[in-house]
C-alpha cells in the first residue's frame, strides 16, 4: 500500500490551482491579442500616412493655354514634321520659350514660370501626333510647374498663390490623373518626373536575380541534402551558408563592385551587375529554405521510390524536389522581396546615378524603385516630397503584385494532385 | 537462373481476382485463425538431429534450388551489431515469414535483401546474399535492378501523393517496361487486378492515391510494387497498422501471390506468420534463432526460446 495521501481533486488547494491555470490562460490570450493590435495598429498608421502623403502624386493640376503657333517664334515647318526624325526636331525647337510667351500674353507677366518640362513634354508629343497644329491657334491642357501645382494642392508657396486665384477664377486649372508619373523616367523638374525607368530596371535586375539565385540555390540545396556526404567539409559549406545570409547587404555591394565591375568590368549602373549582386545576398535565403523544405518531405516516399528502382535522381526529381517545392518556392518570395527592397548593395555598384531614360535591357544604365526613393527623398526641390512618397506605394503594389504571384505559383504547385 | 516456373507478366494474362465473396467472407469471419493448406512440398526426411542455433534441420528442403540464400549475414549499426551470422533461404513458391520480438534485426535482415539498408549511412552489411546465384552484396551489382527484382512493401502505406493510375505506372514507366501508352493502361489494369484493388478504384484511377483507405492504400503499393515484375516480394510488417478486415484482405492477396512471386514477410502477428507462411524464421536478439516449416514451429518447436516466445512469454 502507498503510503501517500490519495489525490482530492475536488479540495479547495485542488480548485484553487486550476483556477490560477486559466488565470494564466487568460492572460496569455489577452497579451497575443495586444500584440497583434498593435501590429495592426503600426500597419494601418504606415499605410494612412503613405496613402495620404503619396496619393497627391498621381494627381497633377493642369492649366489651359492659348497658343498661336504663327505669332511665336518657332521656326517649325509642319512638312518636315512627317518624317521619322520628328521628335528629334521638335526638341531642337524652343517650345519653352513659345510656353512661356503664350502664357505670359495669356495671363500676365507672374504667369511666366506657369508651366515646366512636363508642359513641354506633353506639347511636344501633341506636335509630332498632329504637325498641322503649328499653322494655326490652339488651346491646350498643359500640367502645371511643379510650384503652382503644390500651391493648388494647398501646400504653401505664396508667390504663386495669386496666380492659382487668377486661375481658378478664370476655370482654366484643373485636376488630372498623372499619367506622367507612371510613364515618365527621373527628371530634374519634379512635374516631370515618373517611376517608369526606376520600374523597368526594377524589373530587369529582379529578372537576373531570379534567374541566377533559383536555380542555384535550388539545386546547392538538392545537392548538399540529397547527395553530399556528411564530413567536415558539407558541415563547413552549412556554416558558410548560414552566415552568407546574415551579412549586412552593404557587404555584398561592396563585393559586387569589386569582383564585376573591378574585375570583370562589367557595365556599371547596369540591371545585370544590380541582379548578380542581389542574386549572392538571395542565394543563401534560398539554399537554407530549400534544404528545410527537402528535409519534410517524408522518408516513406524516398523509401517507396527506391524500393521500386528508382535512381537516387529519379527519386530526387520525380518525389522530393515536386513535393518540397511549395516551400521552396516561399524561401525565394522571402528571399526576392527582400532583394527588391535592398538599396546599400546597389548604391556601391553606380545605380544611383541620374538615369532619365528608362533602360532597355539588362545592360543600360538604369535605377531601380528603392534607389529612386532615395534619391528623391534626398531632393531640394518641395515637389519631390509626395513624389517620394507615391514612388513608395507603387513599390508596395509591386511588391504585392509579385508575392501575389508566387502565392499563385505555389497554390498551384501544391494542388499537383 | 532459374526463372522458367516464373510467368512473365504480360496484359494479356489472365489475372486471378479476389472475388467479392472473398472479401465477404473475411468480413464475416474476422480474423482468421485457421490455418491455410499448406502447398504440395517434397516430402524431404525429416531426421531430428540435434543443431547448434540459427542453422536449418537437417534435410530441409534438400535438393530444391532457393530463389535468395543469406549465408552468414552480420549487419553493424555504427559499432552496434544489429544482425548475428543470420543464414536463411527464400524460395521461389512459399512464404517465409520472419518473427521475433521489437528489434531483433527481422526487418534490418529484411531490407537487406534489397540493400535498402545502403540509405543509412552507419550500416554495414557483412556476409553473402545470393539472389540466383548472383552476390547482391558485392559492390559491383546494380543496385537500381536488384530493387526492381527484389521488391517491397513497406510497413506504413506509402503511397505516391499522386494518382491511383500514376502510382502503379511509375515503376514500369521509370524501367522503360513499356513501349506505349495502351500497354502501360494494361499493366496497370493487370497488377492492381492481381493486388485486388481493381474493381474498387477503377472508376477512379485519377484521383490521388493518398484518398484511398489504409488498407486500400497498402494494396495500392503492393500493386505498384508487383506492376515491376519483380521475382521477390519483401513486405515489412504490411498489417500493422490496418484493422482486421483490411489485414485479412493483404492476407488473401500474399495466398494469391504465391507461387508467382517468392515472397517474405516480417510479421508481429504470430497468428498471421501461421497463416500465411510455409516457412518461419524467429529471430531473438540480431540471432536467427530456428527456421523451419511454419507447422513445425509453431507446433513442435525444437529451441525453447521459440516455445517461450509464440506461447507469449516474452516479446
Amino acid at each position: 500500500m502507498s503510503s501517500v495521501a490519495p489525490t482530492r481533486w475536488t479540495d479547495e488547494s485542488m480548485r484553487k490551482r486550476l483556477r490560477r491555470r486559466y488565470a494564466f490562460e487568460g492572460w496569455f490570450r489577452g497579451l497575443g491579442l495586444a500584440a497583434i493590435g498593435l501590429s495592426v495598429l503600426f500597419l494601418a498608421f504606415l499605410l494612412v500616412t503613405m496613402a495620404a502623403k503619396g496619393l497627391g502624386g498621381f494627381v497633377h493640376y493642369e492649366a489651359r493655354l492659348p497658343i498661336d503657333f504663327v505669332k511665336s517664334d518657332l521656326f517649325l515647318d509642319p512638312a518636315t514634321l512627317r518624317g521619322p526624325d520628328a521628335t528629334q526636331t521638335v526638341a531642337g525647337a524652343d517650345l519653352e520659350g513659345a510656353i512661356s510667351k503664350a502664357s505670359v500674353s495669356a495671363y500676365g507677366p507672374t504667369a511666366a514660370q506657369l508651366f515646366g518640362d512636363a508642359a513641354v513634354a506633353r506639347l511636344s508629343r501633341a506636335i509630332v501626333a498632329n504637325p498641322d497644329l503649328l499653322t494655326g491657334q490652339t488651346t491646350l491642357w498643359l500640367p502645371v510647374a511643379s510650384k503652382v501645382d503644390i500651391t493648388a494642392k494647398d501646400k504653401g508657396d505664396a508667390n504663386s498663390e495669386a496666380l492659382v486665384q487668377e486661375l481658378r477664377q478664370r476655370h482654366a486649372l484643373r485636376r488630372n490623373f498623372n499619367s506622367q508619373f507612371l510613364t515618365a523616367s527621373d527628371s530634374t523638374d519634379p512635374s516631370a518626373a515618373g517611376v517608369w525607368g526606376a520600374l523597368k530596371g526594377t524589373f530587369f535586375t529582379i529578372l537576373v536575380t531570379i534567374l541566377l539565385a533559383f536555380p542555384i540555390g535550388v539545386l546547392a540545396a538538392v545537392y548538399l541534402e540529397e547527395f553530399a556526404p556528411r564530413n567536415r567539409w558539407t558541415d563547413a559549406i552549412e556554416v558558410s551558408i548560414n552566415n552568407l545570409a546574415a551579412v549586412p547587404s552593404i557587404i555584398f555591394g561592396l563585393l559586387g563592385l569589386a569582383v564585376f565591375l573591378n574585375s570583370m568590368n562589367l557595365p556599371r549602373s547596369a540591371p545585370l551587375v544590380g541582379g548578380m549582386t542581389l542574386a549572392l545576398m538571395t542565394m543563401p535565403v534560398i539554399v537554407i529554405a530549400g534544404r528545410n523544405a527537402i528535409k519534410t518531405v517524408p522518408p516513406s516516399i524516398r523509401d517507396a521510390a527506391l524500393g521500386i528502382g528508382a535512381s537516387k535522381m529519379q527519386v530526387t526529381f520525380h518525389h522530393v524536389l515536386p513535393l518540397a517545392l511549395p516551400g521552396i518556392l516561399t524561401g525565394t518570395i522571402i528571399g526576392t522581396a527582400r532583394a527588391l527592397g535592398e538599396t546599400a548593395p546597389l548604391l556601391m555598384i553606380g545605380m544611383r546615378a541620374f538615369v532619365a531614360a528608362p533602360p532597355g535591357g539588362i545592360s543600360d544604365p538604369a535605377t531601380v524603385l528603392p534607389v529612386q526613393i532615395f534619391l528623391w527623398s534626398d531632393e531640394v526641390d518641395r515637389g519631390f516630397v509626395e513624389k517620394t512618397s507615391a514612388a513608395i506605394i507603387v513599390l508596395l503594389l509591386f511588391m504585392l503584385l509579385m508575392n501575389g504571384l508566387a502565392i499563385y505559383l505555389r497554390n498551384r504547385f501544391e494542388r499537383r494532385w | 537462373m532459374d526463372m522458367k516456373q516464373k510467368m512473365p507478366i504480360t496484359p494479356t494474362t489472365p489475372v486471378p481476382t479476389p472475388s467479392v465473396a472473398i472479401a465477404a467472407e473475411a468480413h464475416a469471419r474476422g480474423p482468421s485463425t485457421t490455418e491455410p493448406p499448406l502447398p504440395a512440398e517434397s516430402e524431404a526426411p525429416s531426421v531430428a538431429v540435434e543443431v547448434p542455433a540459427a542453422t536449418f534441420p537437417e534435410g530441409l528442403d534438400a535438393g530444391r534450388e532457393a530463389k535468395m540464400c543469406a549465408d552468414r549475414v552480420s549487419v553493424f549499426y555504427g559499432e552496434k551489431q544489429a544482425l548475428k551470422d543470420v543464414s536463411i533461404r527464400i524460395y521461389d513458391d512459399r512464404v517465409t515469414a520472419f518473427i521475433g520480438p521489437s528489434g531483433c534485426g527481422k526487418s534490418t535482415f529484411l531490407r537487406c535483401l534489397n540493400r535498402m539498408n545502403d540509405t543509412i549511412p552507419s550500416a554495414r552489411v557483412e556476409g553473402r546474399i545470393e539472389l540466383d546465384g548472383e552476390d547482391i552484396t558485392s559492390p559491383d551489382m546494380d543496385v537500381v535492378q536488384l530493387r526492381a527484382r527484389v521488391g517491397m512493401v513497406f510497413q506504413k502505406p506509402n503511397p505516391f501523393p499522386k494518382s491511383i493510375f500514376e502510382n502503379v505506372a511509375y515503376g514500369p514507366r521509370i524501367h522503360g517496361l513499356s513501349s506505349s501508352k495502351s500497354e502501360l493502361e494494361g499493366i496497370v489494369e493487370s497488377s492492381l487486378k492481381r493486388a485486388g484493388l481493381w474493381d474498387e478504384v477503377k472508376d477512379r484511377l485519377q484521383e490521388s492515391g493518398t484518398a484511398l483507405s489504409g488498407g486500400q492504400q497498402q494494396r495500392l503499393c503492393i500493386a505498384r510494387a508487383i506492376a515491376v515484375e519483380p521475382e521477390v516480394i519483401l513486405m515489412d510488417e504490411p498489417c500493422s497498422a490496418l484493422d482486421p478486415i483490411a489485414t485479412a484482405k493483404i492476407e488473401e492477396l500474399i495466398h494469391e501471390l504465391r507461387g508467382r512471386y517468392a515472397i517474405a514477410i516480417v510479421t508481429h502477428n504470430m497468428q498471421q506468420a501461421a497463416r500465411v507462411s510455409q516457412r518461419t524464421a524467429f529471430f531473438h536478439l540480431g540471432e536467427l534463432v530456428e527456421y523451419g516449416k511454419t507447422s513445425e514451429i509453431f507446433t513442435n518447436p525444437r529451441e525453447q526460446r521459440t516455445q517461450d516466445y509464440i506461447t507469449g512469454r516474452y516479446g
